[in-house]
Formats: C-alpha cells, structure tokens, sequence
C-alpha cells in the first residue's frame, strides 16, 4: 500500500525480523529482575489484602461495608463501573482501531487487551460479593427453579449487565488468546528446557505456521474484531443503563451511553499508557512503543476527556434549562453540597487536566504523559462517585438523607482489586510476549 | 494488487454550466412555484377546516405542549391569542415551519462536511484527499444557508418559538397563563440568544472553513507543507469549539420549539443527523461527478470506504436514537414521554416508523455487503433512504410543535424541500468549479489515489 513520504515509521532503531523475536523473547526466557520481584511482591500483599476483605465480608456480611438503606450502591459498584471501563481500551486497539486501519495498535494491542481481561475480573469481584451469598453467584443465571433460584427478571438492566458483561468477557478472552497463538509457538520453538516445550507447545494448539493455518487464522481474527465492535459499544451502554433507566435525578439523563462508552475509553487509555510507560521503561521498548505511539495516545486521551468534559457541560446545562427542581437539585448538590470536593476533584482531573494535550511537549515527554495518566485514573474514579454517591445520599426524601463513607473493608477491597489486576499483569509481563511479535514484524518497515 | 502505482496527479477541473447549472435553476423555480401552490392549498385548506377542528381540539383536551390552540388564537381565553392574531392567517405556520426545517436540513449538509474535513486533517488519514474538494465546495454552502435560516428564524420567531410569545406578555407570578417552567429557561431562551449566539456560532464555523479552504487552494498554488500544518491545527480548534457550540445550537434552534421537553441526547442526535446525511451528500456528488467522467482518479476503493462511513454512522444513529428512546421510554416520566406521544399519533405516527426503517434498518441492511459499497446504484439508493429518512427525521423534530396536528404532506413540503435542494446544488457545484478537483499538493493525495481497502 501507498504511503506518504511524510509519515513517520512505526517501528525505530532499524530492526530487523530476529531482533523483533530476540528483543520480546526475552523477558520470557531470562530470569525476572528485581524491578519484576519488587513489583510483583507488592501486587502479590495487596492480592492477600483481598482475599482477606472478601473472607471478612462473606463471613460477616455486607454490614461490614458503610453502604445503607439510602447509599445502598457505594465503593462496590462504584470500583465495578472503573474497572468495566478500564477494560474497555483494549477492545477499542484491538477491533476499533483494527477497522479504521490505525497499524501503531499493533504494539500495544496484546498488552491492552490483557489489562481487559485482568480489568473485567476485577470488575466482576464487585456484584458477586454484593450479592452477599457469593456461593450463590449463579442465581443471575437464567436457570429453572429446580436450581433453587426465582427466575430472573428480564426487565432489569441488571440482568442485561450479566449477559454484556460474561459475552464480553468470552469474547476478548477468545480474541486475546487467539492472537497470542503464533507468538506462543515461536517462544515453544525457542524453548530449551524441556518444561517450557510441554507448557509453550500445549497453549500453542499444534500451531505449524503453515500457509492455510494462517490464512484461516486470520479470516477468525476479523470476524472476531467484528464481533468485538458492537460488544465494545454495548457493554458500556448497559453499564449506562444501570443508572439511566431509572428515575433517580443525575441517574435518569439521555446522553449516558454514549457518554458512559467515551469515558470508558477515556480511562481505559489512561491505564495503558500508566502501564505501557512503566512497561516500556523497564523492559527497553521505546523502539517498538515510540513517542508516536505515545503521541497517538495522548490524542485519544485528548478527544475523550473533551467529549467526556461535554456531556459533564451538557448534563449541567440542561438541568438548569429542565425546569425540573430534582434534577437540578442533584446537581446543585454535587457542585455545592457535601461531596463538592469530589465533583470538583472528577472535573479537574477529567476536563481541565487532559487539555495539556494541546502541547505537543506534552504529548511526547513520558514522565508527564505518566503523571497525567494517573490524574485520568483517578478523575474517572471520582466520575463513578461521584455519579453513584452523590445521586443517592439525598434523594426524593429529605428524612433518609445521609452521608457515605466507606469502610476498612471497602477500601481494602479497592486496593485488593489493584492487586489482582497487577499480579495478573505481573505475570503476564513474565510468562507471555507482551508485544505481538508475528504482527510487528508485518509493520516493521512500515509507517503509522 | 494488479495494478500500478500512481505517481502522478491529474488535473482536473468542473465545469459547470449548461445542462447542469439548468437543472439546479429548474430545481429552484419548479420548487418555489410548488410550494406557492401548496401554500395557497393549505390556505384554503385550513380555512375550510377550521371551524371543525376547533370542535375536536376542545373535545380532545390539550395532549402536547403547543396544542394546535396556542398557534391559532382560536381558543377564547388562551393566552396566546392576541399575539398570533397579529400575524395574519395561521396557515403561515406550515409555510414558516417548512421553510425552518429544509434551511436547517441543509445547512447541516454543509456543517458536516466541514467536520468532515477537520476530522481528516486531525486524524492524519490519508484515504478521502481526492474528496476534499467535494466537502470543501459543500461547506460553501454555510453562508446562504445559515443566512436564511437566520433570516427565518427573525421573521417568524412567534411562529416557532411559543415561549417568544410567552415572554412577550410579561407575565408576574400569579397572573392568569404564568409558565414557571418557561421563566426558569429565561436565562438561555431569549432574544440574546437568538440574535447574537446562534450567528457568533456560525460565523466562528464559517470564518475557519475560510481559513481552511483558503490553505487549500493555496497549498494547490505554492505546495509546501505549511498549509497542511496549518490546517491540522485549524481543525483542531474546530472540531473543539463545534462539539459545544453545535450542542447549543441544536437546543437554540430546534430543541426549543418544543421548550418545556428536553433530552441531554438531543445534541448528540442532531450531531448523528448532521454527519450521516453530509457523508450521503458527499457521495451523491461524487456518483454524479463520476457519472459525468470527471474524478477517475477515485477508484472503487475510495467510493467503498465512504460507503462504508455511510453504513457506519447509520449505525450510529441507530445507536443514539436508541439510547434516547428506550431510556425516555422505560423511565416513562411524563415530561420526558411527551415529546414522543406527540409523535406516535396522527400522521406523525406512520412518519415515526419510516423514519426508523430508511434512517437506520434499510440503509443497514442495503450497504452491508461488501459488494454493495462499491455499486454505485446501490449506493445512490441507500443514500436517497438516508436523505429522504432524515428529511422525515427533521419534519419530526419541527412539525408537532409549530403545526401540531395540521402538519401533512402535499405540494408545500416538496416544493419547499426541491427548492432548497436547488438552490444548495447551485451553489456547491459553482463553488466546486472554482478550483481544482483534486487538492494535488497535499501530502497525502497519492495514498488516497492508490488507496486499497484490503481483503
């Protein structure tokens, strides 16, 4: 295919075809470092953190959360909607991007499809846990009453999360799995001891490289980035529903999907680039994820924090004009009232800081894209408070109002979450090529 | 591939005159003198149905928030009755409301490829530079239209906009007719707003497609890659201000005419309105430059992924609308549902439907397949669904609150509607002949001209 003289190469540094394979091989094949030790023992306490929050809460009850008869949905649903949305980047490299032929995907791709996965497990810990009875996590199934579960509500926007989120789920998992094939069978062909042929050669499926293995590989990838498109778009939109299909002011607003779908989007790439800057330090692929790729990223982050930052305007402004007391009630009290910090800490974090992005020092200068990354995560988590909290602690009746504060055991969840979600990505780092190294190599004298 | 490399961009220019430049002028005559008889029509018309509607409207009780009453004056005690006196006969309305939805209607085609625009630029792609002109001769299209509608919305205000009449009065706390709901929009439903915020929006649009197109004719002359640096940062800027200030024209414009409803998704809809209808636009012109031998250089590629943005923001309007309806709908308050029971009954319900088959089902289901986005009668239907589906979208969006339940379909609509069109060809094809057909300087042209959509 043509390409303009002026567009930048994808890949720097003039590698050639065995040092793509040499370069990502070798994390795998090496002993880890001590970065990879620190890194991993940390995730590792926080992931004993959760186990032992969730044990105190299954053994005690959600009494041991500061949720209430008024702010019955708190930190739980809350970190549930964070962690969906951060999951929600990956879907977007892998088949969004794949559709509009953007190729600098194709080095972050496998690592932001792997956060989807680790991000939608974390996710799931929430509703499960909430449910009170976690040996009973079946019950949202639709199965016969013989099961001992009421048959489920087909109304509910609940339910439809069920199914958005376990196809979800299935479908990155399938489409990530996938694309690991190729690459796990060239680390199987690499592989010395005689472990690492059994494990590499088991997950690689008999792969050959042959032409038609190839050919029938790649016509299953598209119809999977197919799939992945719609699935992308509707998992937030449900996620949405949750909230807007009900009557609760600053819950109940018509722009919410499409809203909830760019700040999805918007945190997930925050959490890429916190990652792929670390990942890309510590392991040296600044050649493979270069200042382009960075610059590209940043763009992204730019656009959706500013769509984000329009329907904040938006759902504002048409308050005012609704003339409608509740609603404009709701969102008095989130800018004025008792959670006002929240608000401000959400609108700072995700409307004013992503503008940076504007310069293009900005976008090219790791150590600042890296502190901006973390102020998107934690505006987008203020997002979902904000939304939640605030909607709920003053609601119809002025005699339930209360305030919310989150327990010991809420926050441990929290931090316990982080620490599934980076032992999983710790060991992803170490077992499994974090770059698609069959891809690269069709890009590596190719330009974005 | 089997074929070769383009190494070289052609020349090319339109010419623009004989038979076509008849057609646009036909176009516009026919339509005036159509719509001229379907006013007279309606004229008569009202006047001979008038003493029995007045019957059934007092027996049906008022459903929406413009009953028909408010715009006639016909209802002793209604409040509004002596200003809409002033004005004359009330089959006006209809005249004023098809003139307000065709000047909206079009004007969004030219809107659109102006973002059109913008988004190549900012998104570094490659593949529609041999279209560009195409848009940038749309965009020309935003100085007459936005002044009629400007023009429209002066004259007939009173017309469309109940809370003008409303605030007319002056009404105190207390008095008989006093609206709470009304006065606590005061603060963005006023005369400020309409003389002042809706030309500063377009004129800030306008004033950058003149940068724009200045840099590209200049590119065209000089070359050099300043133009086209310039012109990403232009486009930036643009596309920035466009996302608020089109929010707050569609609530100025169209969202207030029904002025006790509204939706945060309005904007995002009348946004989906705008960009799936300017890329069918776009795509009619270039079938109809390429019917007539000019723009070879555009191979089936280029027309397939613009048939496949087609089939794609029909997706996503599909997707807006949907998120609007079944939220309103399942909530099911009755500030929220009125806008829609006003639009499920009378001739407004069949129209409802329709506009969901041939804005969304239809055009989804005809460009699908692949071979469809490179059939240029296949795209020609699908775009014809698109245009005449959202045609109806807008009459949706107008009629019910102007014309309530006097709103039909006769000789008014289509001349109103050929006029425009009309007049909107004349325009971009004179502004399309003014300069190249291709922007051959810019960097990216060849990818566009040895464009290859892959397996």
């Amino acid at each position: 295919m043509y390409q303009a003289e002026i567009r930048k190469p994808l890949v720097t540094g003039g590698k050639s075809y065995a040092d793509v394979t040499n370069d990502i091989c070798r994390p795998i094949e090496n002993k880890p470092s001590s970065s990879w030790w620190l890194g991993f023992s940390v995730a590792l306490v926080l992931l004993l953190v959760l186990i032992g929050t969730l044990g105190w809460t299954t053994w005690e009850g959600i009494g041991t959360w500061g949720v209430n008869k008024t702010v019955m949905w708190g930190w739980d649903i809350t970190n549930f909607v964070f962690w969906i949305g951060i999951g929600h980047a990956g879907t977007l490299i892998s088949a969004i991007l794949l559709l509009f032929r953007q190729k600098w995907r194709m080095s972050i791709n496998r690592s932001a499809e792997a956060m989807t996965i680790f991000a939608v497990l974390c996710a799931a810990v929430f509703p499960l846990f909430h449910m009170g009875r976690v040996w009973l996590g079946y019950w949202p199934l639709p199965l016969p009453n013989a099961f001992g579960s009421l048959w489920v509500n087909f109304n509910s926007p609940l339910l439809w999360d069920v199914f958005a989120i376990s196809t979800y789920f299935s479908v990155s998992l399938v489409f990530w799995y996938l694309g690991l094939i190729p690459d796990i069978a060239t680390v199987r062909d690499r592989a010395k001891s005689k472990g690492r042929k059994f494990w590499y050669g088991f997950f690689a499926m008999g792969w050959n490289g042959s032409a038609r293995t190839w050919a029938r590989y790649e016509v299953v990838a598209l119809i999977l980035a197919g799939i992945s498109t719609p699935l992308v778009l509707s998992v937030h939109t449900i996620v949405s529903f949750d909230f807007a299909t009900s009557v609760i002011p600053g819950w109940h607003t018509t722009i919410f999907p499409p809203y909830f779908v760019a700040g999805a989007i918007f945190s997930g790439f925050g959490m890429v680039l916190t990652l792929l800057l670390v990942a890309r330090h510590v392991m040296g692929y600044q050649d493979y994820i270069t200042s382009e790729h960075l610059e590209a990223m940043c763009k992204v982050i730019l656009l959706t924090g500013s769509i984000v930052g329009l329907a904040y305007i938006t759902e504002f402004v048409i308050a005012a004009y609704s003339g409608y007391e509740y609603e404009q009630y709701a969102f008095m009290n989130r800018m004025f009232g008792p959670y006002a910090w929240a608000y401000w800490t959400m609108m700072t974090c995700n409307l004013i800081a992503p503008q940076v992005f504007w310069s293009k020092w900005a976008r090219t200068t790791p150590w600042f894209i890296f502190i901006i990354s973390i102020i998107v995560n934690i505006g987008m988590w203020f997002e979902r408070f904000v939304i939640i909290v605030t909607s709920l602690h003053r609601d119809f009746l002025p005699s339930s109002w209360v305030m919310y504060k989150p327990t010991w055991v809420e926050a441990g969840i929290f931090a316990g979450t982080l620490g599934l979600f980076f032992t999983l990505f710790f060991l992803f780092a170490k077992f499994l090529p974090v770059i698609n190294m069959s891809e690269v190599k069709t890009i590596i004298k190719d330009k974005e | 591939m089997g074929h070769h490399t383009i190494t070289e961009i052609t020349e090319e220019k339109y010419h623009f005159n004989g038979r076509s430049k008849m057609i646009a002028i036909v176009l516009l005559v026919l339509g005036l003198v159509l719509a001229g008889i379907g006013a007279m029509q309606v004229q008569n018309h009202w006047n001979d149905a008038q003493t029995e509607e007045v019957a059934t409207e007092h027996a049906e009780g008022a459903h929406h928030n413009e009953t028909p009453a408010e715009h006639h004056g016909e209802a002793a005690g209604e409040h509004e009755a002596g200003t809409h006196d002033e004005h004359g006969a009330n089959w006006m309305s209809r005249v004023w409301a098809n003139l307000l939805m065709n000047s909206y209607y079009f004007l969004l085609f030219a809107v659109g490829a102006l973002f059109f625009l913008a988004v190549n630029y900012v998104a570094n792609a490659g593949w529609a530079t041999l279209l560009k002109r195409i848009a940038e001769a749309m965009t020309s299209y935003i100085a007459v239209g936005f002044v009629i509608l400007f023009a429209v919305i002066v004259l007939a205000k009173d017309q469309f906009y109940h809370w003008v009449t409303y605030f007319d009065q002056g009404l105190a706390p207390g008095d008989a007719g006093y609206d709470g709901i009304l006065e606590s929009k005061s603060w963005l439903l006023n005369s400020t707003s309409l003389y002042f915020l809706i030309p500063f929006i377009v004129i800030v649009w306008y004033g950058i497609r003149m940068k724009l197109r200045q840099n590209s004719i200049k590119e065209d002359q000089e070359g050099g890659l300043g133009y086209f640096r310039n012109s990403i940062r232009w486009s930036a800027g643009f596309i920035f201000f466009f996302a608020f200030s089109f929010s707050a024209l569609s609530w100025l414009v169209i969202m207030s005419i029904d002025a006790h409803w509204y939706s945060t998704m309005f904007s995002v809809y009348n946004f989906a309105v705008t960009f799936v209808t300017s890329l069918s636009v776009m795509m009619m012109i270039l079938l109809y430059l390429k019917n007539k031998g000019y723009m070879e250089m555009v191979s089936d590629e280029v027309v397939h992924d613009l048939g496949k943005f087609m089939f794609a923001f029909c997706v996503f309007w599909g997707y807006i609308f949907l998120g609007q309806w079944l939220l309103i709908w399942y909530a099911n308050l009755p500030e929220e549902t009125v806008y829609f029971a006003a639009r499920l009954e009378g001739i407004y319900r069949p129209m409802f439907f329709v506009n969901i088959f041939m804005c969304f089902l239809l055009p989804f289901l005809v460009l699908m397949m692949r071979n469809a986005k490179r059939n240029p009668l296949v795209l020609l239907v699908a775009g014809l669904l698109i245009l005449v589906g959202h045609w109806v979208d807008v009459y949706l969006m107008v009629m019910p609150g102007v014309v309530g339940d006097h709103a039909s379909i006769g000789l008014l609509e289509i001349g109103t509607t050929l006029a425009f069109a009309g007049l909107f060809i004349y325009i971009v094809l004179n502004s399309l002949s003014k300069a190249n057909l291709y922007a051959k300087n810019h960097p990216y042209i060849l990818e566009s001209a040895n464009h290859d959509v892959g397996p």
